[in-house]
């Protein structure tokens, strides 16, 4: 079974729950598997991965219906700046703060990070499973970076308050 | 390179993304940029951190043999479970036969078969893939030629010649069932080193595939009709190897009808 568990890490990432996650990597390896005549070469993960992240969507559009939708405004979610940067987030950072920080960004930075930094796709295959221009990846990922560096420096910081 | 620029390509330098120029750019401008060089520090120190320390979730074993199964249901053809019908009611597979062939011959004939012999060649070639993609590559698995063609009495209404190419250097791996054209078809499967080929064979009726070769995505497709079969083989392998292995074949396949 060809990149299941790139497909369950990004699904689970998304979805945030086991079922949920299970249930989006079975339609998506369906889907791929009847429209494989469609398939016109290329990468099958970039391409696998592009089928289920449009079910993981339907999903979060259909979990989330009640309530009131959060539109994604790049420009709203600014890098931090370069004081900021300087300070070492690591020193008191372990896995546990960055999985809580990870799940704190919106849906499109903890995908891109999920893609990117976890399962080694390239800019371009991100491109092409996020239907984004090659500049909004890498713009996208800055950001989504910047972000997670940001809510780690909090985490720390209400640590050392506590 | 301006500062302002540098640093928006730190990322992306760092993620190996940028095409060579850029990069001796960048890296002229970071030999003179103490604050690009720490911010590139930084950046490195959060990416090594997300890929050490990030939870990567498995997909539980459970999911897996759910999928296995699920997958290999669905290439199933639907109507393998159903086959007995149309012998059990000749008349009616007769009926559909004529009906069938009534309709095509009374649409334009020639505009007609050249696009459904493409199709034809894309779905062999769709069936090949899947055959190698969902582990489903012989439903009978053997290297003898009479275990794998009683293996397809009762499971079709026709006997396709199996013959061992094995000293030739294309061992023959098994059989199984598929569905080419909405028609019950035996898959042949022979192997080349690290290739396979799949020979789907099935009686050419009234239609028998002229001698063609094409190329579909990458995949060649050989078909030709011998002593009122249709046959039709799909591979990876380089053109030259898939027409030996044709070769082969059609001097092997006994003629049961002299003069076809």
């Amino acid at each position: 079974m060809p990149h299941l568990d790139a497909a369950y890490n990004l699904a689970r990432w998304l979805l945030r729950n086991d079922q949920d996650a299970e249930d989006a990597v079975q339609e998506a390896y369906l889907r791929a598997h009847k429209a494989f005549s469609r398939f016109r070469g290329g990468d099958g993960k970039a391409w696998l991965m592009t089928i289920l992240r449009n079910v993981c969507y339907t999903t979060i559009r259909k979990l989330r219906s009640h309530e009131t939708p959060e539109s994604f405004d790049e420009e709203i979610h600014q890098t931090v700046g370069e004081a900021e940067m300087k300070e070492s987030f690591r020193q008191k950072a372990n896995a546990e703060t960055l999985h809580r920080a990870l799940e704190k960004l919106p849906d499109e930075f903890r995908e891109i990070i999920v893609l990117h930094d976890l399962e080694g796709l390239a800019y371009k295959e991100i491109a092409q499973v996020a239907d984004i221009p090659l500049g909004t990846v890498m713009s996208r990922l800055a950001r989504a970076r910047g972000r997670l560096r940001n809510e780690i420096i909090a985490a720390n910081a209400r640590e050392t308050r506590s | 390179m301006n500062h302002d620029e540098a640093a928006k390509l730190l990322g992306p330098y760092q993620d190996g993304e940028l095409d060579l120029a850029t990069c001796l750019k960048l890296e002229e401008h970071l030999a003179g940029c103490p604050s690009c060089r720490q911010k590139l520090a930084g950046e490195k120190e959060l990416v090594d951190f997300i890929q050490a320390e990030a939870p990567r979730f498995k997909a539980s074993p459970f999911l897996k043999t759910r999928l296995q199964a699920r997958l290999r249901e669905s290439t199933q053809p639907k109507w393998k479970w159903s086959w007995p019908i149309p012998v059990a009611f000749p008349e009616f597979a007769i009926l559909t036969t004529v009906l069938v062939v009534g309709l095509l011959s009374s649409v334009a004939l020639g505009l007609f078969s050249a696009s459904t012999s493409s199709s034809l060649a894309r779905d062999a070639v769709a069936d090949h893939v899947r055959s190698l993609q969902v582990s489903h590559l012989v439903d009978v698995a053997s290297t003898d030629q009479h275990t794998v063609k009683p293996w397809f009495a009762g499971k079709l209404d026709y006997s396709p010649q199996v013959v061992d190419l094995g000293p030739s250097g294309f061992p023959l791996i098994g059989g199984r069932l598929d569905v080419l054209d909405r028609r019950n078809v035996a898959a042949i499967i022979y192997q080349r080193r690290k290739h396979f080929i799949n020979l789907f064979i099935w009686p050419s009726g009234s239609d028998p595939l002229h001698d063609r070769l094409s190329n579909q995505d990458g995949y060649h497709v050989i078909g030709w009709s011998k002593s009122g079969m249709n046959y039709l083989a799909v591979s990876e392998l380089g053109e030259k190897e898939l027409r030996d292995f044709v070769q082969m074949i059609q001097e092997q396949t006994v003629d049961s009808r002299p003069g076809e």
